[in-house]
């Protein structure tokens, strides 16, 4: 028997069996077969077996024999098992239980073993009952076999057969039981049997069979693990041999499918399938880009963009950065009330030596976000313009070369007690009219500032324009519904008998000429003012005078009208699409401008027909004006945009100017210079210049000029002003919407510009 | 049939055809999303951002060429090889056959980048220009510690680790570095990389040119040499080890070319001595010295011997004299090592090649022998100091000299007091070297003293006139920088040499510059005072016209105050009247970019008030 191929863990099993031997010493009355369900099975004996079943497939006869002999031994200490003698201990046991655990270990192992050896001793007493002997005693627990922490709490295990409770012992406490151990000698042998909650005495037997084991000895002194080899088959006189088949041929001829495989492997090496120790690649170095000359290749892939390199550190990331760039306590805090995007992620920290700056906490991270910004973040080629944005500004031509043009505050006209919403400059730049909230109208001497004749309207003027003829001065105001013809007196005595021959209406003129409607506008005399009063069914928001002089137009949130100084009135034969806002005349043609909330319509008066429609793209116009060229149109809005049209160039605007912030109330061109202003809510007026040339080929030059200020934004009725109980409430409204700059108009030949201004205010700036 | 037809959904057209998404590349190219990653950044490629957004915001969108571009990869069908590789090993490990599993380990397939790094960098110039990431990677990876959990190997640290001594020896030896800057995150360095395209070479008239290309500038950090502090959960070393995998490559590479163009071999061998000692970059240095003596020389040179001859017998007529006792002192080449100082050769013929700035650097620390206590970082020191031309040593083992050198000027200190001091030297806070680095000077060392606290350390990569607000201390540079360049007048008693040396005509360029720059100045104090006049004109101006008003003494005298805001409005009004005529698109980038400048007028304010309050404080503390 070859005893040098058991490997260690058959002594392990051996170590194992014996154990499980000592269990059978233990209860002798019970045969093995119902000792082994219990829970005491350690994990490695399943997995041993086969090894143990491999090596007797190699030599079937000895691991055979071998499991005979365990089992014979066994068998055979159960028999002489009230024998108690040990002396014939085997030698070299030492040597073949090398591999169990050491001593120390072994011991407490032991212990325990024990216990649990007692303790199933005394239970399967309980579970043999059946079959029991004699000398049993029945186990005090009563519960059965269930875990005994279900009990914990209890001071009973069972029930007796009286049915009263078995109750726990006291348990002794560690004094006594110290106590114990030093009165009663004996005290070391005991164990605490927890199942039936007693103490059990080991006997010397059971001593002696523990000394064994912690020896690592077979439990009995009879047992010899390495008796000689019995066997019991009489080979002697038999004829046959235990099988009577032939010796297969597989026996006497090599495998066929080693060979096979072999053959494999051949081949897959002589193919170079495989590789014996193939030598580790060392990286080769050579000049990758060569002379660098040769690689003016074309990548035939799309154009690489390189990724934006990472921001260069500032002072502030220094680890010792001047004082200044380091956050106060209260910014600090300050920063947990932002936004976690605007939170500064870096926050600057001094340390005033090299050697005191920590590591850096998240140095890995930040590698890897970049690693990640590489890879996942989409790039894409942007243009990045790095100018300065002064260049950005168009270059304008001096604004020396282009004097003269109004510049400062020259004289003020004051007189009015509220708004002045419109002024009209007389033909020869002489006299300036006004009118005013505060239902007055005023003729101003322009140079000296003397206010030369008051007429009280009595109702708020919103309108006033001088006929444009010098030996006509008559002036035109719109008040409410009315628009009034006033004689203002000026010129020679035959001027005057004309123009009061002019102003006489023969009151009966109820026939109109257009009889399909009811009269527009109805033509009476007025007294009061010496002049003419024309009725509209609406309010009218301006009038203004054709070149001649001859016919004027009003405007009414409904329609436009145009009378004619010969007492006839006509309403414009066109459709509009949308309410007119404003309406002025050609300045040398007979063609006419209204403007709607978004076009202008342009329309040829003579010929009765509509031209063309100018695209403003504005939201709401707010005023007009003709260039005196009469090709150009700018048109003021109230989201204070001004918008220049060439009208030989097209119907969009050219330019598109947004100078005011407020509301454009008016927009004014200049007769002779090429100025023209635009005025606004905002209490600013700009002067702009703008060149027009005769040659078509060239766009007309626009440049900003100056800013005029002075105007406030109060309305003119201070605190001491009480608004006169006649106003309606209408005109509070009126009034309190009255912001700002209300009316500009250029001088006819000088390059000055008047402002009307809502805090009750007419300007004159001069160059 | 029209050429435009289609049939619906059978075709596609315009950034529908051109992009697609991530997630139809993925299944275009049957692969993993892990793999198509790591194919991304083997060969660079990134999404791109289509002018039109078929499938929404919340996708990624590749071009399909650069898509085409991977599935015609090589590397795709190796990755599928060691996939299948994978699975065997796996199948054999399973099956308990430990044989084939490590006979099909070992058989696994690799692959080399090299030709990546070709297709992806063209050109030298390309490679530089990606160069940041892939040094400050590699240095990031040469201080990590080799981590299995995270399949950091230790192979690949020791190769960042090697790489980027490398690097910082080339840089060294060439004197390219510009510029250094120690912020919180680690260190910043700068350094100027200046191509010389020789595929230009035109002929005309027998003259050759050389043309040149701008300087590529390569900034990278190195952490500080500190334990680094590794996230738990939040970093995927994955994608950073195929980052690292490809930068280790390029790097290679890269030094490979840059050695070469010095005439050095690579990969350098270096004294396995020194490398125990982990003084890596000085075995470089060595290696340098080693390298450059044997026969890369141009042998037309007549000098080669000569001059060494000259050194050992007399000391003083040879014009490279001083730099050859320079570079015995600097690298203690041992006696025995015959033809010792051949290298410098070399660096004589270099001379004429290297631009006025590489000339400057180089002089820097010319004169100075610096040592190093043990307490100051050794490596970025030992980098910086001789790439400035400066002469280092440190305490330890394998030293070019010792503490007790009594030639040794500067003694670079890190402590809060210094127990003995040799009265022949200056013992300097660390800052010094770097603050000089960067201002170009030797800056006094009375602030860098030991135990004080060093002045601030600016970095050297802002614009402060940009920024518009300079720090105490760049003001103090700077008056020391033009002081240091008057001083540099040529002096009477220098000899002919001096006249033809290219520094002279550095210097004479310095001075010109200087000059230019004082001629600048006189000019915008000039348009200062011009302005200033206008404006006073202007304010008189406006001060008659109110008073032109028929109003009282004291009411113009109230204008003249008021008009002061009346002032800055007509300034203002003149600013605004352009902005009229501006068309709507300029008027609103003009408009953003006031925005922009108004955030960094804001900023300076800021720095301003914390200034003015530092200063209070003090003002107070010393009252």
């Amino acid at each position: 028997m070859d005893f040098s191929g058991f490997s260690e863990e058959i002594y392990l099993s051996f170590a194992i069996s014996i154990l499980l031997l000592l269990l059978v010493l233990e209860s002798p009355w019970s045969n093995s077969a119902s000792w082994l369900p219990l829970d005491f099975c350690l994990p490695t004996l399943p997995e041993r077996r086969p090894a143990l079943m491999g090596d007797s497939e190699v030599e079937p006869g000895s691991g055979q024999h071998q499991k005979l002999c365990f089992l014979g031994g066994c068998s055979g200490e159960s028999l002489s098992e009230s024998e108690a003698s040990q002396s014939g201990s085997s030698g070299d046991e030492s040597n073949s239980y090398r591999a169990l655990p050491t001593q120390r270990t072994m011991m407490a192992w032991t212990t325990v073993m024990v216990k649990k050896i007692k303790v199933m001793a005394l239970n399967n007493e309980g579970v043999e009952e059946s079959d029991s002997s004699e000398d049993e005693v029945a186990p005090r627990n009563t519960i059965g076999d269930v875990p005994l922490e279900w009990y914990k709490d209890e001071t009973h295990i069972g029930y007796d057969l009286a049915g009263k409770k078995i109750k726990k012992k006291e348990r002794q406490d560690k004094l006594d039981s110290f106590l114990a151990s030093a009165d009663d000698s004996k005290n070391w042998l005991k164990v605490y049997d927890e199942y039936n909650d007693e103490e059990v005495e080991v006997t010397r037997q059971e001593l002696k069979l523990v000394r064994r084991l912690l020896k690592g000895k077979a439990p009995h002194a009879d047992f010899d693990p390495y008796a000689s080899y019995v066997d019991w088959f009489k080979w002697d006189d038999a004829k046959h041999p235990l099988s009577n088949a032939p010796e297969p041929k597989r026996r006497f001829i090599p495998s066929k499918w080693e060979s096979k495989k072999v053959v494999k492997l051949v081949r897959a090496i002589r193919l170079g399938l495989i590789k014996f120790d193939k030598p580790k690649e060392e990286q080769r170095f050579y000049p990758l880009w060569g002379d660098d000359s040769s690689s003016a290749e074309k990548a035939n892939h799309l154009a690489y963009i390189p990724a934006p390199k990472p921001k260069l550190p500032g002072h502030e990331e220094s680890y010792n950065p001047s004082l200044e760039y380091i956050p106060t306590q209260e910014e600090i805090n300050s920063y947990q009330l932002m936004y976690d995007e605007d939170r500064p992620k870096f926050i600057p920290k001094r340390y005033t030596s090299l050697r005191s700056i920590p590591a850096y906490d998240n140095g890995v991270k930040d590698v890897f976000e970049r690693c990640l910004d590489l890879y996942l973040c989409p790039r894409v080629r942007k243009k990045r313009i790095n100018i300065d944005p002064e260049s950005l500004k168009p270059k304008l031509p001096s604004r020396k070369d282009l004097k003269p043009y109004p510049v400062t505050c020259y004289l003020e006209y004051k007189g009015h007690k509220d708004a002045v919403m419109s002024i009209s400059v007389e033909a020869s730049g002489q006299w300036i009219a006004s009118g005013s909230l505060d239902g007055t109208v005023r003729i101003w001497e322009v140079e000296t500032g003397r206010c030369l004749r008051v007429w009280d309207i009595g109702e708020a003027v919103k309108s006033v324009a001088w006929n444009p003829l010098n030996e006509l001065p008559v002036l035109a105001v719109s008040a409410g519904r009315d628009v009034l013809l006033l004689n203002t007196g000026f010129g020679d005595d035959e001027e005057q008998k004309k123009i009061r021959e002019l102003l006489r209406v023969e009151t009966p003129q109820a026939p109109d000429d257009s009889d399909n409607k009811g009269p527009v506008v109805s033509w009476l005399q007025d007294d009061k003012h010496d002049g003419i009063r024309l009725r509209h069914f609406k309010t009218v928001s301006s009038v203004e005078w054709h070149r001649k002089g001859d016919y004027f137009s009003t405007v009414m949130p409904a329609d436009i009208l145009l009378p004619l100084s010969k007492k006839h009135t006509q309403r414009i034969p066109f459709k509009l699409h949308g309410l007119p806002v404003s309406a002025v005349f050609h300045p040398t043609r007979s063609i006419f401008f209204v403007s709607t909330k978004k076009n202008v319509r342009v329309y040829d008066l003579w010929q009765q027909k509509f031209i063309k429609k100018l695209e403003t793209g504005l939201r709401e116009v707010s005023c007009i004006a003709v260039h005196p060229g009469g090709d150009n149109v700018i048109v003021g809005s109230r989201e204070g945009k001004l918008c220049w049209f060439d009208m030989d160039l097209s119907s969009q605007p050219y330019r598109i100017l947004k100078c005011h912030p407020k509301d454009l109330t008016n927009v004014a061109f200049h007769r002779s210079y090429p100025l023209f202003a635009s005025c606004s809510e905002d209490c600013t007026a700009y002067v702009f210049h703008g060149t027009v040339y005769s040659d078509l080929n060239q766009n007309p030059l626009i440049v900003p000029l100056e800013i005029l200020r002075g105007h406030t934004s109060s309305n003119g009725r201070g605190e001491s002003f009480s608004t006169p109980s006649s106003y309606s409430l209408c005109w509070h409204l009126i009034s309190f919407f009255c912001y700002g700059v209300m009316d500009c108009k250029f001088h006819p030949r000088q390059p000055w510009l008047f402002t009307a201004g809502a805090d009750s205010v007419i300007k004159l700036y001069c160059h | 049939m029209v050429k435009h037809y289609r049939p619906p959904g059978k075709k596609k057209e315009g950034n529908a055809a051109r992009y697609i998404t991530r997630s139809q590349a993925v299944k275009h190219l049957q692969v993993t999303l892990p793999l198509f990653r790591r194919l991304c950044i083997l060969k660079g490629v990134f999404p791109r951002e289509p002018k039109k957004k078929m499938k929404g915001n919340h996708h990624t969108y590749y071009h399909v060429k650069d898509i085409a571009f991977l599935q015609h990869e090589p590397l795709l069908e190796i990755f599928r090889d060691k996939r299948a590789y994978e699975k065997k090993i796996k199948k054999a490990e399973s099956k308990k056959n430990p044989d084939l599993a490590n006979r099909l380990r070992t058989r696994i397939p690799t692959y080399k980048l090299d030709r990546i790094i070709r297709e992806r960098y063209p050109k030298f110039v390309d490679a530089l220009r990606d160069l940041d990431d892939c040094l400050t990677m590699v240095h990031l990876f040469a201080t990590l510690p080799a981590l299995e959990r995270e399949k950091l190997e230790v192979e690949r640290i020791h190769n960042c680790r090697r790489l980027s001594h490398e690097w910082q020896a080339y840089i060294s030896r060439s004197h390219k570095l510009r510029k250094v800057f120690i912020s919180v995150k680690g260190i910043y360095y700068q350094h100027v990389e200046i191509i010389f395209v020789d595929g230009l070479y035109i002929f005309v008239l027998y003259v050759l040119f050389k043309a040149e290309v701008e300087g590529q500038k390569v900034t990278w950090l190195t952490p500080h040499a500190l334990q680094q502090v590794l996230p738990d959960d939040d970093v995927d070393f994955n994608v950073m080890l195929t980052f690292v995998e490809v930068y280790e490559t390029l790097l290679t590479f890269v030094n490979y070319h840059l050695y070469h163009s010095i005439n050095v071999k690579y990969p350098p061998i270096l004294d396995p001595g020194l490398e125990a000692l982990a003084a890596d970059l000085y075995a470089l240095s060595r290696y340098f010295d080693a390298s450059s003596r044997t026969p890369v020389v141009d042998p037309h040179d007549p000098s080669i011997f000569g001059s060494e001859q000259v050194e050992t017998q007399q000391k003083g007529t040879p014009p490279d004299e001083s730099e050859l006792r320079l570079a015995q002192l600097q690298h203690q080449l041992p006696s025995n090592e015959p033809g010792a100082l051949m290298r410098l050769v070399e660096d004589v013929t270099d001379e004429d090649e290297e631009d006025e700035d590489t000339v400057e650097c180089k002089k820097l620390f010319k004169d100075l022998k610096l040592f190093l206590s043990r307490e100051v970082p050794r490596e970025s020191l030992l980098f910086v100091i001789p790439a400035f031309g400066g002469v280092v040593s440190w305490e330890g083992e394998g030293a070019p000299f010792k503490e007790a050198d009594q030639s040794i000027t500067h003694q670079i200190v890190d402590r809060p007091t210094q127990g003995h001091i040799f009265l022949s030297r200056e013992y300097i806070q660390p800052q010094w070297v770097y603050d000089c680095v960067n201002a170009r000077i030797i800056l006094p060392t009375e602030s860098y003293m030991v135990g004080r606290v060093p002045p601030p350390h600016l970095s050297p990569f802002v614009d402060n006139d940009a920024e518009g607000y300079v720090p105490e201390y760049a003001e103090t540079i700077k008056r020391l920088q033009s002081a240091a360049r008057n001083e540099v007048l040529p002096l009477p008693g220098i000899g002919k040499e001096d006249l033809e040396d290219p520094q002279k005509l550095l210097v004479e360029g310095i001075i010109d510059r200087a000059e230019a720059n004082e001629a600048a100045e006189r000019k915008r104090k000039m348009i200062l005072e011009q302005n200033r006049y206008l404006d006073e004109l202007k304010m008189e101006v406006i001060g008659t016209t109110t008073s032109d008003d028929k109003q009282s003494i004291s009411k113009e005298m109230e204008a003249r105050e008021a008009s002061d805001p009346d002032i800055q409005r007509i300034v203002q009004d003149h600013a605004n009247m352009s902005k009229v005529v501006m068309s709507r698109n300029k008027r609103k980038l003009y408009e953003a970019m006031e925005i922009g400048k108004k955030r960094k007028q804001s900023h300076v304010d800021l720095l301003k008030e914390r200034k003015r309050k530092i200063a209070a404080a003090q003002k107070s503390v010393e009252s």
